[in-house]
């Protein structure tokens, strides 16, 4: 049987995200009523872990790092599919950067058992550093492929998958276990169903805390992080602006004559 | 304690709803008010998507989610499209008396099927003569050997060219105290769905005339006792009926609201977006309140509906409230927008359209009062 | 005694065998910083048959350059490349690494950093140095600038787009020493690249683009999207697009602009359908004249342009690629 981790992660909703603002004054970041959504594409991951359950004979497991209430997000994947949750929880995992997220979710994996495939998404919307996927797989000690958008062969031990670079992609040869970070581009998610929310109620989140997962204090949240945020500034880029107004055609001569003025087309 | 808030699984519903209406009906509402037709791809999709199984108990194939679940997906729905949202709700309260008055065979025969969404239902209770007094119908039926001989015509009735089975109440032709409710199946012979209505709103659902010419009904389709057909028709018309309506009206509410917010911000004034003038902010508020306060009424009820309470009273009083509400906010969604308002582009001018609707189905405002004050008689 | 700070590294990229502008951008903007760190500045440059190449990393200003040569290194094989500057940073000890946010630096940086126990910041906009000397690698979030510094932990490791440094004046009189690297043969080979390849970028190039068109989620769906398109080739401008675009599936992950994506320098920028969100606007440096088009009076993105209309982009575009149209046509019977 093929076991999969997909990793995935809450973060404030894109939508609204630009709610959050740093405080001229004070420097700190206003409080806002941002619900917490699962990352965008963490669900291809997911799809990718679906799709392969519905192909081979595969067990998900689901494993998100944050605060309690993370848990929904957790939940939301085992309404989609998944066999099992768990959530690494605890005061001590927070203020992680990339580098201790992917520390503490390497323990997380580790403690859950033996694994072939570690799936998430290329990068978060919040953190958008892309790190955790290849920093979690150098913890594990075993391979990645970042920024896959094309899984061509699943059978057996070597798996080939197509990764995308620059205006191209290169075809990738990986021995399992290994880590996948995957693309918008790899699938197209499926939604909620009421039937699978109801089945997710038998399904359990099991919730570890830095104790369970004997991570040393000092490797886990703000301790184990090697960098950390010094400076909080707000910046003006502020241009006076010229809003330019009447009707839609006015609107559209009068911005034309202004592109006109600039000599460039 | 009173608890207010949904659980964690009834956001989850409620974001598949919203996901579902978002990718799988809203697309298709130009094409439904163009025609003036209920949509297949729609129908068809309301089925892949278990909206149809929600009532249904499990053992039957349902999800047997209860009444919230439903008000829920009821309300997403109908944020979007609120024909669709009606066209659900009917399909519910035509199966409604399946659930709690058919027989284990007929529970077999059609709610698995009806819960797949490869059945689409309805019900026909209202005639030229009124749907509020249904001891006034005419359609009737006399019984001939093992079968039932039906006839008469019946108006008004949603998804009249497209159910599937239709739960059909009528008058014993010699008793004009005995009625029954029977499960019309779609092709019977001597039954036929003739006039389809063009309606001011809502035009993306079906609406139209059933004829009934010596149609004959085969006795397992009688619905619970013989002559006692007034309740099966009436205990699903008092709550899931009303609830229904209470789904659409806030759906539609949102949708007015959240058109208004958008448009409000848009729209520039004297050099700044109209939602800085405190007029625009007082119709904003007062959608809102009303918003909430619907909200507060209809999810009261259904949790009572859940817990096996009766609740027609609570629902006729939640219908009333949202019905009206959503459209008053429709009319200020229009005026928010002025102009714009009364452009077929602006989906305001479809919800002020589809608002009117509201009010006649599963009972006017009129006769809501009418059955609100008989309870505080009572 | 004060201790000598290591060197600046710079991870050089090569793509058959032609050093991308962005290690030559980096390897400027190193010198500025070895400047002041009173140090040296050293380039890492894999790859096979580069000799010739290492010339334009010390025009640059590189002061030494490691390079392996092998057929082994011609592309990027992650679990070589990784062993070879993991081993060499461990002996070298530099006080920075610097690595383009392209699709192999984005891989490798952190397989290397988690592999040195160090920290890693993310597509910068911007590296200085702090009144300690602790590099503050800065990144918008949250409408402001973030300093993120990695405190302990050595080497400071930091990606940054193409683009964020300008392009350097090249030295053509600099050379320096030149370090040969061993490939290791105890390597695992558990990922093998079978194949690159890679498609001539269709549309203008943002490179070369006078002017750049960028769409947002404004565009409310594909049909949208394309109108934002068409404006683009009417100017022949280069269509970028921000997170949102990208993420409803509308635009390639190649063509966004900002932070995580490209930055460019255009003359001219119109952003149409777009909230002005600071990932997206870093990703505009120096245009001369900057246009929004966003239906929401209040949003964000008018506080930053030159020029603003407020109407719906997909009823807008259409009229404006018209009037433009007909000035074009205008111009070419005058």
């Amino acid at each position: 049987m093929l076991k999969i981790v997909v990793c995935v992660k809450a973060v404030p909703d894109p939508k609204e995200a630009h709610k959050i603002k740093i405080d001229p004054a004070t420097k700190i970041l206003t409080r806002s009523d941002v619900p917490f959504v699962l990352n965008l594409v963490d669900k291809n991951a997911m799809e990718a872990a679906l799709q392969l359950k519905e192909q081979l004979d595969a067990h998900i497991t689901i494993l998100s790092m944050g605060p309690p209430p993370a848990d929904n997000i957790v939940k939301e994947c085992l309404a989609l599919g998944a066999d099992q949750g768990f959530l690494l929880s605890d005061r001590a995992f927070g203020g992680a950067d990339a580098y201790a997220t992917a520390y503490t979710l390497a323990k997380g994996i580790e403690k859950i058992g033996p694994y072939d495939v570690v799936l998430c998404g290329m990068a978060s919307s919040d953190g958008s550093t892309e790190w955790v996927g290849p920093e979690m797989a150098t913890f594990l000690k075993i391979p990645v492929v970042t920024r896959v958008n094309e899984i061509v062969e699943y059978d057996g031990e070597w798996w080939k998958v197509k990764a995308g670079l620059e205006n191209g992609y290169r075809l990738v040869r990986v021995k399992l276990p290994a880590v996948f970070t995957v693309t918008r581009d790899l699938n197209t998610p499926r939604s909620l169903t009421f039937s699978g929310i109801i089945k997710a109620r038998k399904k359990e989140i099991t919730q570890w805390g830095i104790d369970e997962l004997a991570v040393p204090e000092e490797s886990a949240g703000q301790k184990g992080s090697p960098t950390i945020i010094s400076n909080l500034a707000t910046i003006d880029s502020k241009r006076t602006v010229e809003i330019i107004t009447g009707t839609r055609e006015e609107k559209a001569e009068q911005l034309v004559q202004k592109l006109a003025d600039t000599g460039l087309i | 304690m009173i608890d207010f808030t949904f659980t964690e699984e009834q956001e989850m519903f409620r974001k598949a709803a919203r996901e579902f209406a978002e990718t799988k009906v809203a697309d298709k509402v130009p094409e439904m008010e163009e025609t003036e037709k209920a949509s297949d791809e729609v129908v068809k999709a309301l089925g892949e998507a278990e909206m149809m199984a929600l009532t249904i108990p499990e053992e039957y194939g349902g999800l047997g989610l209860g009444y919230t679940a439903r008000l829920i997906a009821l309300e997403e729905i109908s944020k979007v499209s609120v024909a669709t949202g009606m066209m659900l709700q009917i399909f519910a309260l035509g199966i409604e008396p399946i659930i709690q008055f058919g027989s284990e065979e007929q529970k077999k025969k059609y709610l698995p099927a009806l819960a797949k969404g490869e059945l689409l239902a309805s019900v026909a209770v209202t005639e030229a003569t009124g749907g509020s007094d249904p001891t006034g119908i005419r359609t009737s039926y006399r019984k001939e050997g093992n079968d039932y001989i039906l006839n008469g015509r019946k108006c008004f009735i949603t998804n009249s060219h497209i159910a599937d089975t239709i739960t059909v109440l009528a008058k014993d032709e010699e008793n004009p105290k005995a009625f029954n409710a029977f499960i019309v199946e779609k092709g019977m012979e001597g039954f036929k769905p003739t006039r389809e209505e063009h309606k001011l709103g809502m035009r993306g659902c079906n609406t139209g005339e059933l004829a009934f010419e010596n149609c004959r009904i085969p006795s397992e389709n009688l619905l619970g006792v013989e002559g006692k057909g007034m309740r099966v028709a009436l205990a699903a018309i008092g709550d899931v009926g009303r609830g229904g309506m209470v789904g659409c009206a806030l759906g539609l509410h949102a949708a007015c609201l959240e058109a208004s917010v958008k448009f409000a911000n848009e729209r520039i004034l004297y050099g700044k977006p109209i939602s800085n003038l405190q007029t625009i902010q007082n119709k904003l508020a007062d959608m809102k309140i009303d918003l909430e306060a619907g909200r507060l009424l209809g999810y009261r009820a259904t949790s009572m509906q859940d817990k096996g309470m009766r609740s027609s009273n609570e629902f006729a009083v939640a219908k009333y409230f949202t019905t009206e509400a959503a459209q008053k906010a429709a009319k200020m969604a229009v005026d928010i927008h002025g102009g714009y308002g009364c452009m077929e582009e602006y989906a305001v001018s479809r919800y002020l359209r589809d608002s009117f609707v509201l009010g006649p189905s599963a009972g006017t405002s009129d006769i809501m009062k009418v059955i609100i004050a008989r309870w505080v008689l009572s | 005694m004060k201790k000598q700070p290591g060197s600046v590294w710079v991870i050089a990229e090569q793509i058959d065998c032609r050093i991308l502008d962005v290690s030559l951008q980096l390897i400027a903007h190193a010198r500025k910083l070895a400047i002041e760190l009173e140090t040296s500045v050293e380039a890492v440059l894999l790859g096979d048959k580069m000799n010739e190449q290492t010339r334009q990393l010390f025009a640059a200003g590189a002061d030494r350059v490691y390079l392996g040569n092998a057929p082994d290194l011609a592309h990027y094989q992650p679990e070589i490349y990784t062993e070879i500057i993991v081993k060499l940073a461990k002996e070298r000890q530099p006080e920075i690494v610097l690595i383009g946010s392209t699709s192999m630096g984005r891989e490798l940086a952190p397989l290397v950093a988690a592999r040195l126990g160090t920290g890693l910041t993310a597509h910068c906009i911007d590296l200085v140095l702090d009144e300690n000397k602790i590099l503050e690698s800065i990144i918008p979030a949250y409408g402001g600038l973030l300093s993120i510094i990695c405190p302990e932990k050595r080497p400071q490791m930091a990606t940054i787009a193409a683009g964020v440094f300008p392009k350097p004046e090249m030295d053509e009189n600099r050379t320096g020493e030149i370090i040969a690297l061993e490939v290791p043969d105890d390597i695992p080979r558990r990922i093998q690249t079978l194949e690159i390849i890679r498609e001539k970028p269709q549309g203008v190039s943002f490179e070369s683009a006078p002017i750049v068109v960028a769409g947002g989620a404004g565009a409310g769906d594909l049909e949208g999207w394309r109108k934002i398109a068409d404006l683009a080739e009417t100017l022949n401008a280069a269509l970028g697009a921000t997170r949102p675009a990208v993420d409803e599936g509308w635009a390639e992950l190649e063509t966004m602009v900002g932070q995580s994506g490209k930055i460019v320098s255009p003359e001219l920028y119109i952003g149409v359908g777009l909230s002005g969100e600071l990932q997206h606007m870093v990703g505009i440096v120096g245009a001369k004249v900057m246009v929004a088009i966003n239906n929401d009076a209040k949003s964000p993105v008018f506080e930053q342009v030159d020029y603003g209309v407020v109407d719906d982009c997909r009823e807008f575009v259409p009229v404006l690629i018209n009037k433009i149209k007909e000035y074009q046509e205008k111009l070419v019977t005058c």
